[in-house]
């Protein structure tokens, strides 16, 4: 399974690294019930959430997290932490924070694809141009999409308060 | 205070990691970050035995001139041919004053298992027969592991890829020099040839100065 997913840059970048969050996720809602974190707290468990994302999005990171088993283990510990937390903080922090880490993550998400799509260099020794470029592309509608629904929750949220 | 302190202290170590992973914010991908941890430039070049296309043993330390050096693979579906089709220009910028009494060329092949003397013997014509003072070379008794090992030092990433068997790898230019020391490293993707050629020449300049 693994190896399926790391053998396109797409598969990787877009469905493990997702799923592995979108799990996290899941726990995190259970999670969420049981446990209140303290808005210093969740400032602080933001930042190491955004910190993972540009981590795990470095071609460094990619290429080592494919040829190196600990490594690739590490990525899933991590996405799986990141996506725990986000839940349970997003739920009790400011709607001000919420906002902020939404849009950030959509403006990297599009900033991300467009350097994968821009750049006739291989970027990652694992993969080849064309996946990069194709990834790029799919980060670029990813990074919008969300950026479509940090408006959407900005606008819902602005007309409650 | 202490609410702002441990969202600050996480930042700082956050920014720190990235920094320490990117080589101080240079290195992002793994093939700068190879070549940048290999070490500071002017390096010492390591030692190898290479045989060229004629069979004939050499180090590239024997040499006591300036020495471009590229790796590259024979069976590589494009950007080996095309960083060589740059050397190619890059050669015919220099004349006989300069090549080969002060500037050499070497191609070195890290593809140990496909590529044999005769193979590069014939490569090598592909580029026109006056080309005195350009070496096509393989490693000279080493295994794949020890020139893997010489690579790594050298500054240079290879991978070669389970499933297609291409080799992805790093196509930097080493300008060793006289004293077997790299004064330069070209990056043929971004790097024109007449900014290469430039640059060279203003080593070799120095040099006689």
């Amino acid at each position: 399974m693994n190896e399926w997913f790391s053998e396109t840059m797409l598969r990787h970048q877009l469905l493990q690294l997702p799923a592995m969050l979108a799990l996290g996720i899941f726990a995190g809602f259970w999670f969420s019930k049981y446990f209140h974190i303290s808005f210093t707290v969740g400032i602080t468990l933001l930042i190491f959430i955004m910190f993972s994302f540009i981590f795990w999005m470095l071609p460094h990171s990619i290429d080592l997290a494919v040829i190196n088993t600990s490594f690739n283990r590490a990525m899933h510990v991590n996405m799986l932490l990141a996506g725990l937390f986000m839940i349970p903080i997003l739920q009790s922090t400011l709607f001000e924070v919420k906002i902020i880490f939404l849009g950030m993550l959509s403006s990297m998400l599009i900033a991300t694809g467009i350097t994968l799509t821009v750049y006739d260099l291989l970027l990652c020794s694992s993969y080849n141009i064309a996946q990069q470029k194709e990834t790029g592309s799919r980060f670029i509608i990813a990074g919008i999409i969300l950026y479509a629904g940090t408006i959407f929750t900005f606008i819902r949220g602005s007309g409650k308060q | 205070m202490k609410k702002i302190l441990i969202p600050l202290c996480a930042l700082a170590i956050c920014i720190a990691v990235i920094w320490k992973w990117t080589l101080g914010f240079s290195s992002f991908t793994i093939f700068s970050y190879t070549l940048n941890a290999a070490g500071n430039i002017p390096r010492t070049f390591p030692d190898i035995a290479l045989i060229n296309q004629d069979g004939k043993v050499f180090h590239l330390t024997d040499k006591h001139n300036y020495v471009l050096v590229n790796f590259v693979y024979l069976d590589c579906p494009s950007v080996c041919h095309k960083v060589n089709n740059q050397i190619e220009q890059i050669y015919h910028q220099f004349d006989s004053r300069t090549v080969p009494s002060k500037l050499e060329f070497v191609t070195v092949s890290f593809d140990l298992e496909h590529d044999g003397i005769n193979k590069i013997k014939k490569y090598r014509t592909y580029f026109g027969k006056n080309i005195d003072g350009w070496n096509f070379a393989l490693p000279y008794n080493y295994t794949q592991s020890n020139f893997n090992s010489f690579l790594h030092n050298v500054g240079i990433w290879k991978y070669s890829v389970p499933e297609t068997g291409i080799i992805n790898h790093s196509i930097y230019l080493f300008l060793i020099g006289p004293d077997g020391k790299i004064v330069k490293v070209f990056d043929p993707a971004r790097e024109s040839n007449n900014t290469i050629a430039q640059q060279i020449n203003s080593c070799l300049t120095k040099e006689a100065i």
